[in-house]
């Protein structure tokens, strides 16, 4: 188990929390939060090694949707497909609900 | 560890290599007590399944296994096995006292290992990539300096785990050369037969069936690295779908168990030989 | 001078049935005299087509030339489209054979790589399917060929059924040039339910000790479909098969494109495509298309082979299938891939690895698996003329004389279940050449003719790029953080998609929260069995319950 700390300067604020995704094999839960703070992401994962994908993962989502938000990630073993598929997921709902 | 083993053969150890096995936590501290204990409870453990008529259709042995995997494939008899192991053992603690050593990385391909073997192998500080036990766990041999290297590297590189092995000996690399030549000598005086069954070899991962690639492998296996996880998709490949592990523990198993989920595995160490027996009787039939 | 017999072969192949007769009857020979038939009939060096493909095996026949004398038998040029069973390569550790030319051998990866590498297997050539059955035809024309049947009657007549796959191109190839047709039966009857193969056409039958091995290669369980299979299938059905109209298609055997099978009914439907897309297909009878058959999305349906548990659906969906006046299928390997080939809008398959360029292989690691009905199907006819939409959708717009082409779609997740990355540089194929001493690099699906991918990231148009670093550039777009895919930034992404080269699932109107399980038609094979009204047995290892 690793636990992964990152943040990011985005500033498009999100309004309302949202949470996709269960912790199963292969896949993960993602909690989004609204904050006023920095933009952080908080991951505990299964698979150990990855600290490099995750970055690569984020830096690429938070590139294309430079959201402020607090983010809490719990993984069990998802590839990076499988996160950035949540992490749009969420982000979709973020709209839909707007 | 032994005491299941019948003290004739404790004893016959005794009369061919001079070595009392004590069967206690000290005397294991000494690495060729322990070669040939483990070496004993195997051989013990393949007379149990003779008895019991339970005969394999191909046999692995991995680096010291490989002995008792001779054994059950009728290629070497128990005492030439025993002799050249205490020969094995005892070279091998003379070759490298101190300075060398093993390590093990999980969760990059040997290839990705490779690559960063080349980076830091040199004269001074000479680092092999070395036993492949599965597609993402590899392990590396030779110097402690080159081996805390190349383990530094593979963290960097998003290697899930990375260990430093408690093993004093690079064994599986070319650096064992020394032990390779011994044993072609006291080899070449050894009455060998070719195997009752395929012999999966360790130095290239075939299916061997002459005593020749055996014979090899008893010789040089130290000096190549272990391909386990290439044996174990030629056995599947050969339509095997069963393993037994001897004693002791359970590595193996789960190794194959990852690796063909499908598999119908028995490890000796948590089942007596009568329910083993009944198992394979019953997987037979169907 | 002495004049030349123009009957050689003939008188040759006469002899050869004179050595036997004392063990002949009619047609037939005693199972327990095949091992002697063998070592009669079939001489040093002789070519033989051994019948085993990827779902059906001469399990009996192979057996059997594995246990002959090797001091009698020996050196022979095999010939078989899959290497599948042990036996297949032990008898060239034991001398029998020395020679081999073959297309699949993906269940002997290793071990045939190991021996290719050692030399005890010299290859003649890896080939596709029907190069393989073409040159039956031409330089490797069989002195005997040993094939597998389900029933035989008195006079020789061979039913192949469901799976009679690629019987008919190997019997062809040896009966009318005087070579020795050798088949295994299961059952002797009285009556065949219909003639596959004319008795005519056949030399010996041997009554089979257990019926032919056969697998149920083409079973995907519903379960087992994942959110992102099912977001590319969505982006699939959107970007390709809706944007270029497609009425003929081909489906490789994985998720992903079962995934697109079970997203028809319900996805295609809201998408008001229903009679407009698909109708024609060449493919296995894979159970995953059941719901798209019965919810009126399939016309028709030519297969290779059969497909274990879909018999009973099969008999009673004629419109559908090629089924035979007794009610069961006929299949048809070289048909089939000929039809791959030449007649399809579309190759739909998945792969191990794609490289910078946009080449794919499934040789990784050591393991030499040739390759199966891709090569042929993901490949582009150019001598074709078609006048589809899908293949005038893919004709340059500035050269009156261009030329359409084939969709070839590989679809994959940008890292494997493993973790490790599937778009990369340089592919393993290209050292397993090395190790393996090939003419060729293994690549299954060759750049050029790759007209799309599709990752969970979007969908790169390789066919609409215009040199090979726009093409790597779209690839590197869709790659996500593999290592290819980093090279991609923001701004190369925005210039691809205004040029309509990537498109992202936003760019198609598929919406990623849609991408949910219950989307599927099926979620299981029970679903699969309701969906058939009990037509679809399945297999005894789909099934979750009894």
């Amino acid at each position: 188990m690793e636990k992964l700390h990152f943040n990011f300067d985005t500033k498009d604020a999100i309004s309302k929390p949202v949470h996709v995704g269960v912790v199963a094999s292969g896949d993960l839960e993602v909690i989004f939060r609204p904050t006023d703070k920095q933009t952080e992401v908080n991951i505990v994962t299964g698979s150990d090694g990855f600290k490099e994908v995750w970055s690569n993962v984020l830096k690429r989502f938070f590139d294309r949707y430079p959201i402020q938000a607090n983010i809490e990630i719990n993984d069990f073993g998802s590839t990076p497909g499988v996160v950035n598929l949540r992490l749009t997921q969420a982000l979709e709902e973020l709209h839909d609900e707007k | 560890m032994l005491k299941d083993v019948p003290q004739e053969m404790i004893d016959r150890v005794k009369v061919l290599t001079g070595v009392e096995l004590t069967d206690d936590d000290k005397a294991y501290q000494d690495s060729i007590q322990i070669q040939l204990g483990i070496l004993l409870l195997q051989l013990f453990n393949i007379r149990q399944l003779k008895q019991a008529k339970q005969f394999p259709d191909a046999v692995a042995g991995h680096s010291l296994g490989i002995f008792a995997a001779g054994v059950a494939a009728g290629v070497i008899s128990e005492d030439d096995a025993i002799k050249i192991v205490f020969i094995r053992s005892t070279k091998m603690q003379e070759s490298y006292p101190v300075g060398y050593g093993m390590g093990a990385i999980v969760g990059l391909t040997r290839k990705e290992v490779s690559t960063l073997v080349e980076q830091v192998n040199s004269e001074t500080e000479p680092v092999f990539t070395s036993n492949q036990n599965s597609e993402l766990q590899t392990v590396i041999s030779g110097s402690i300096a080159g081996i805390k290297k190349v383990l530094n590297l593979a963290k960097e590189n998003s290697a899930q785990k990375t260990v430093l092995l408690k093993v004093p000996v690079p064994s599986h690399s070319p650096l064992m050369q020394s032990v390779a030549d011994v044993l072609e000598k006291e080899l070449s005086n050894v009455t060998l037969h070719d195997p009752s069954c395929t012999y999966l070899a360790n130095f290239n991962g075939h299916a061997v069936r002459k005593v020749d690639g055996v014979k090899y492998d008893m010789i040089n296996n130290l000096v190549h690295p272990v391909y386990w996880d290439t044996m174990m998709d030629v056995a599947q490949e050969l339509g095997i779908d069963t393993t037994l592990e001897v004693q002791p523990g359970q590595t193996f198993t789960k190794l194959v168990k990852s690796k063909f989920p499908d598999f119908r595995t028995i490890t000796m160490n948590n089942m007596n030989i009568d329910d083993i027996e009944f198992l394979l009787e019953k997987w037979k039939r169907g | 001078m002495v004049k030349r017999s123009w009957t050689q072969n003939r008188d040759a192949k006469a002899a050869k049935m004179e050595s036997i007769a004392s063990i002949l009857d009619g047609k037939f020979v005693d199972t327990k005299n095949a091992k002697e038939l063998f070592e009669e009939v079939i001489k040093p060096g002789d070519k033989v087509v051994l019948e085993g493909d990827n779902q059906k095996q001469a399990s009996f026949l192979s057996k059997t030339l594995a246990s002959v004398n090797p001091e009698r038998v020996h050196d022979l040029h095999m010939i078989m489209s899959s290497v599948s069973r042990p036996e297949h390569l032990d008898i060239f550790e034991t001398g029998i054979a020395k020679k081999l030319d073959f297309s699949f051998a993906g269940p002997q990866s290793t071990r045939i790589s190991q021996m290719i590498a050692d030399g005890t297997v010299e290859v003649g050539d890896i080939h596709t399917y029907l190069e393989l059955y073409a040159r039956l035809y031409v330089d490797l024309i069989p002195n005997v060929v040993l094939v597998a049947a389900d029933k035989v009657d008195h006079d020789g007549n061979l039913y192949t059924g469901a799976n009679t796959e690629e019987t008919p191109v190997i019997v062809e190839s040896a009966a009318f040039k005087d070579g020795i047709v050798i088949v295994q039966a299961n059952e002797i009857v009285d009556k065949v339910p219909r003639v596959d193969i004319p008795g005519g056409w056949v030399d010996v039958v041997v009554p089979a000790d257990e019926p032919y091995q056969l697998e149920p290669l083409f079973t995907r369980d519903p379960q087992n479909v994942t959110e992102l299979q099912i977001l590319m299938g969505m982006m699939a059905i959107r970007g390709i098969y809706e944007k270029h109209n497609v009425q003929s298609v081909n489906h490789g055997v994985g998720f992903n494109t079962a995934a697109i099978e079970l997203l028809l009914p319900t996805y295609g439907e809201q998408l008001g495509l229903k009679g407009k897309i698909v109708p024609n297909w060449e493919v296995n009878p894979t159970p995953t298309l059941i719901p798209a058959i019965e919810s009126g999305w399939v016309q028709t349906i030519h297969s290779f082979g059969g497909e274990v548990g879909m018999e009973n659906y099969i008999a009673h969906r004629p419109d559908i299938f090629f089924v035979g006046k007794d009610g069961t299928m006929r299949s048809n390997r070289a048909f089939g891939q000929m039809a791959g080939q030449y007649a399809l809008d579309m190759f739909v398959g998945s792969t191990l690895q794609i490289d910078q360029f946009g080449n794919s292989s499934t040789v990784t690691n050591g393991r030499l698996s040739g390759f199966g009905g891709a090569p042929n199907m993901g490949s582009n006819p150019t001598g074709r003329r078609h006048s589809t939409p899908a293949w005038q959708s893919l004709r340059p717009d500035n050269d009156p004389l261009g030329k359409g082409q084939k969709l070839v779609v590989q679809m994959v997740e940008t890292f494997g279940s493993n973790k490790k990355p599937v778009f990369v540089d340089h592919l393993d194929a290209e050292e397993v050449r090395g190790e393996a001493k090939l003419a060729n690099v293994p690549i299954m699906i060759y750049s050029e003719d790759t007209t799309h991918i599709v990752t969970e990231e979007g969908i790169a148009y390789l066919y609409k790029t215009d040199s090979m670093a726009e093409r790597k550039a779209a690839i590197e777009a869709i790659a996500g953080v593999t290592p290819v895919g980093l090279r991609s930034n923001a701004k190369e992404l925005a210039d691809l998609r205004a040029k309509g080269i990537v498109a992202l699932p936003e760019d198609l109107g598929v919406h990623r929260s849609e991408a949910k399980r219950s989307l599927l038609a099926a979620q299981n094979m029970d679903d699969l069995v309701k969906w058939s009204d009990g037509l679809y047995n399945p297999p005894a290892k789909f099934r979750s319950w009894s």
